[in-house]
């Protein structure tokens, strides 16, 4: 059962900003509360004061200057319909149309899903590979964090105390991009994505970004499983997949749990990256 | 959840011994405990352990028995607690034995380690993990102390 707590209804980042540095620990972002009030009504984690950000806008898609700017306060639901997300990055509306339920999709926000930090959460890892910015907002004052170092460790984030998650910013680009998931219950066991470029007539493999989440503590980005391919040619890269997917799978960090084993979880990054890597490839 | 560690340590057994019974000093090693006190001296102890994973804090107040001491070589003792905010135990079975000669010594800990209740569902992997941060940083500041003191 929900222990009382006060509901404070700022009207602006900036308000709610000042609200969180007043009341520090007590207080927490009160966004769709499809993680938040799970854990609270379990009696798990119990605050004074739920800071409900509904009013303060932050629901908008644009496109601004090769640029895509997602309102960290969109929900699933808008994201999985959004025409403009469709035309602009499939592979992110794709994954947004499996995350969770239709129930969860339709009142959680991408911003509570990427703060809240579970582990098994599907959009932290494509975000990484889509070489993401998340805005953070402090009082008047804002900065970036890639998508890389915005998660820190199992429901930990380098958000400060009293700052918000504003918008989530996704650099416009020319390449091929796919995330999978395997998983037998509602939350995936492991994720991977990747976001390629082909490069030399196509011939090729241009930049590259691999990331993997949901194994480990927190989604993380390849960087030496991405070089086993960067600058590849096809047949190559091919050939080098799977030690690229042993890489990932050791550097993934995979914890054994109800989800599968940490060696079952590793041998499943291997086979999700060669696929995803395939998908992404031919999308080029 | 079962956890083994050895660590070595340049100190005599004697030395590494009277650190193990100095309860102060030992529970000090271990992140997040605090208030240990005597029940009943080389028998039982009390302490409160207190843990957070991301927003999630959890306050066990605990009782420590020992149930079997093999003077120098060998202490088997077993702790648990509840946190009755969230709804949740724990229960801890250690077996902390120690080797070697001279200056040298073999300070090895064995835990089985349960967790019930509602702590349980942030998962084993997660709670397994924490439970190993704790156990490494606890048994490098028991290293840490008695070869500093050295």
């Amino acid at each position: 059962m929900l222990r009382r707590f006060r509901l404070e209804e700022p009207e602006s980042v900036k308000e709610a900003s000042e609200v969180l540095g007043r009341f520090g620990e007590s207080a927490k972002i009160y966004a769709g509360g499809t993680e938040l009030l799970l854990t609270m009504k379990e009696g798990l984690v119990h605050y004074e004061h739920l800071v409900n950000i509904k009013k303060v806008g932050l629901n908008q898609i644009k496109r601004d200057n090769g640029v895509i700017k997602i309102g960290a306060l969109c929900t699933h639901h808008q994201l999985e319909s959004s025409p403009e997300l469709q035309k602009s990055l499939p592979a992110f509306v794709q994954m947004e149309h499996n995350v969770a339920n239709v129930r969860v999709r339709q009142a959680g926000t991408i911003g509570g899903n990427l703060c809240f930090a579970e582990p098994h959460a599907d959009p932290g890892t494509l975000l990484i590979a889509l070489g993401a910015k998340l805005v953070a907002a402090k009082g008047s004052s804002q900065r970036e964090i890639t998508a890389e170092d915005f998660f820190v460790d199992a429901y930990e984030t380098s958000l400060e105390p009293d700052e918000l998650l504003t918008d989530i910013q996704v650099p416009e680009a020319n390449r091929g991009v796919a995330y999978l998931k395997f998983g037998y219950l509602e939350r995936p066991s492991v994720g991977v994505a990747v976001a390629l470029g082909a490069g030399d007539g196509k011939q090729y493999i241009g930049d590259i970004k691999i990331a993997v989440g949901c194994a480990g503590p927190a989604p993380k980005r390849m960087a030496d499983a991405e070089a086993l391919l960067r600058g590849k040619s096809r047949e190559e890269a091919t050939r080098n997949l799977p030690k690229a997917g042993e890489i990932a799978g050791r550097a993934a960090q995979a914890l054994s749990d109800l989800h599968g084993s940490q060696e079952y979880k590793e041998h499943i990054v291997g086979v999700l990256l060669k696929r995803a890597f395939h998908s992404a490839l031919s999308q080029c | 959840m079962q956890f083994q560690k050895d660590i070595e340590i340049l100190a005599p057994r004697e030395k590494v011994w009277k650190f193990i019974w100095d309860v102060d000093q030992f529970i000090s090693c271990m992140p997040g405990c605090k208030e240990a006190k005597t029940v009943e001296e080389g028998k039982r102890y009390t302490a409160t352990m207190v843990e957070k994973v991301g927003p999630f804090k959890v306050e066990f107040p605990t009782t420590i028995e020992i149930l079997e001491k093999e003077e120098l070589t060998h202490i088997k003792a077993q702790a648990s607690g509840a946190d009755n905010k969230i709804g949740s135990r724990m229960k801890i079975e250690l077996d902390v034995s120690l080797k070697g000669e001279g200056d040298k010594t073999t300070l090895s800990f064995v835990a089985g380690v349960d967790i019930l209740g509602k702590l349980a569902a942030l998962g084993h992997g997660i709670i397994k993990r924490k439970a190993d941060q704790v156990l490494d940083e606890f048994t490098q500041a028991v290293k840490q102390r008695l070869e500093g003191d050295a």
